[in-house]
């Protein structure tokens, strides 16, 4: 089995309204910025905090976050 | 409220809980014309069709969607973009997670204090010993505006958000004179502030620029008024529909007095499953559509936040109460560039209040015989009876 490479996450600045979910549900990935809005805090996310990643992305209510391979 | 009142998000009667309700409007009427004396417009059920009408402010305005008593625009909910970033700019800061976190500890202390007044009772009205003064002394802190004062502000949101007219346009009057009252309390306050400065919103918003303009005391006036309202009384009702819910279901109870941790997820699944702020309106400014069917220009759209909620076209599961959700998007906060202004203000107080209430309280139920009433809109239950054993 090949070695599980990185992901990249992006949160959609102009998506973003500001509602949360992603730095409450995953802080090991997210963190809001002073005004509430979520950024990501490592834009590439090892293979441990891919779930965490999923979760915060799933279950923003704007669809604002995307998850992406990171290109070899 | 008259009693043909009709419920901002459907348009229609509803004090009992209103899930069936908006299933039978999302498979029957979907997109549903309404034409009554106080709204005419169409309701809108489907939770695609509401995101789509909250993710598009070019479509579906907010400018005029509201009338509570307002003579001046209702600052920053009825400023469109791209001059509703400039607001929004100055006040996320200050209901941002971090300004919340600060007054995570007094708000606990507050919610002590109530339950301590009732506590040896075995009994109490939960929306008049909790639900609705609780967010009232929170916001009235907060804001800058005297706390021993709650039960005349409360007065004013209630002339506001319930007048107890004989007839709309009596109804109509209440308001606008509710109205006046309200912008004259603010009024004091900036002018008391003007010559003094304190530790509270008014005094920060006085102080404050955005692009190198100061808000002017109108803008100042105008954000007030909203808040006066959105402050008062949005927990009131979400407090009051989740202890509703658990006090009918022993099982969502016991979870959350046993396992306090799990108290977050219950506070989104609910806010999901009740959504207490059940609607809001928008109008749209062109001619358009929404699910094949036609809406003017110049139409009032009531966007049913609850039934969206509830759809089970997007949620797995939609009619189960499920705390353990992988997945919750929900958007009884509302969705797009209005998103609830004070969502994370809102989610401290419910989860602060319910983790208080569970550790002193941690088996209780309605007082027998009584069925608890939803007032429409925002859905209160003023008439929440709980009992305890001590």
């Amino acid at each position: 089995m090949t070695e599980q490479a990185s992901l990249r996450v992006a949160v959609d600045r102009e998506r973003c309204q500001g509602h949360g979910r992603c730095y409450v549900l995953a802080p090991e990935v997210f963190e809001p910025d002073d005004d509430g809005y979520g950024y990501v805090i490592s834009s590439e996310i090892p293979p441990a905090l891919h779930d965490a990643a999923r979760k915060g992305a799933g279950n923003c209510p704007e669809d604002a976050i995307t998850i992406s391979d990171v290109p070899s | 409220m008259t009693d043909e009142m009709p419920d901002t998000a459907t348009g229609l009667d509803i004090s009992g809980p209103p899930q069936e309700m908006y299933k039978l409007l999302r498979d029957h009427m979907p997109v549903m014309p309404i034409d009554h004396e106080m709204m005419q417009g169409t309701s809108v059920a489907l939770h695609d069709d509401v995101v789509f009408v909250l993710q598009h402010p070019e479509i579906f305005s907010s400018d005029g969607a509201a009338e509570i008593g307002q003579v001046r625009p209702l600052i920053p909910l009825e400023i469109d973009p791209p001059g509703h970033s400039k607001y929004r700019k100055l006040l996320d800061p200050l209901f941002a997670p971090r300004r919340v976190a600060d007054l995570e500890s007094s708000t606990r202390e507050l919610v002590n204090q109530l339950i301590d007044a009732v506590i040896d009772d075995g009994a109490c009205n939960f929306h008049e010993a909790i639900g609705e003064p609780l967010p009232s002394q929170v916001f009235l802190t907060m804001f800058g505006l005297p706390v021993e004062r709650t039960a005349e502000f409360v007065a004013l949101k209630d002339g506001i958000i319930r007048p107890d007219g004989t007839d709309v346009d009596d109804e109509a009057r209440l308001r606008e004179e509710t109205g006046q009252k309200i912008y004259s309390v603010l009024q004091e306050a900036i002018d008391e502030r003007l010559e003094e400065r304190r530790d509270d919103f008014i005094s920060q918003f006085l102080d404050a620029e955005v692009d190198g303009h100061r808000l002017t005391t109108d803008d100042v006036l105008d954000i007030g008024f909203l808040f006066f309202l959105a402050g008062l009384d949005t927990v009131t009702a979400s407090l009051d529909c989740m202890l509703a819910h658990l006090a009918q279901n022993p099982d969502d109870q016991r979870r959350l007095s046993e396992n306090p941790s799990d108290i977050p997820a219950a506070v989104e699944e609910l806010l999901r499953w009740e959504t207490p702020v059940s609607g809001v309106i928008r109008v749209a400014v062109q001619d358009t559509e929404l699910s094949g069917c036609p809406i003017a220009k110049g139409d009032k759209v009531a966007v049913n936040l609850g039934s969206a909620n509830t759809d089970e076209r997007f949620w797995d599961d939609a009619d189960t109460v499920d705390f353990d959700r992988e997945v919750n998007k929900h958007i009884a906060f509302g969705g797009g560039v209005h998103r609830c202004l004070g969502s994370h203000l809102a989610r401290m107080e419910l989860r602060v209040c319910l983790e208080e209430w569970h550790r002193r309280v941690p088996s209780y139920q309605l007082k027998p015989g009584t069925t608890p009433q939803y007032t429409m809109g925002l859905r209160n239950v003023d008439n929440l009876e709980l009992v305890w054993e001590n």
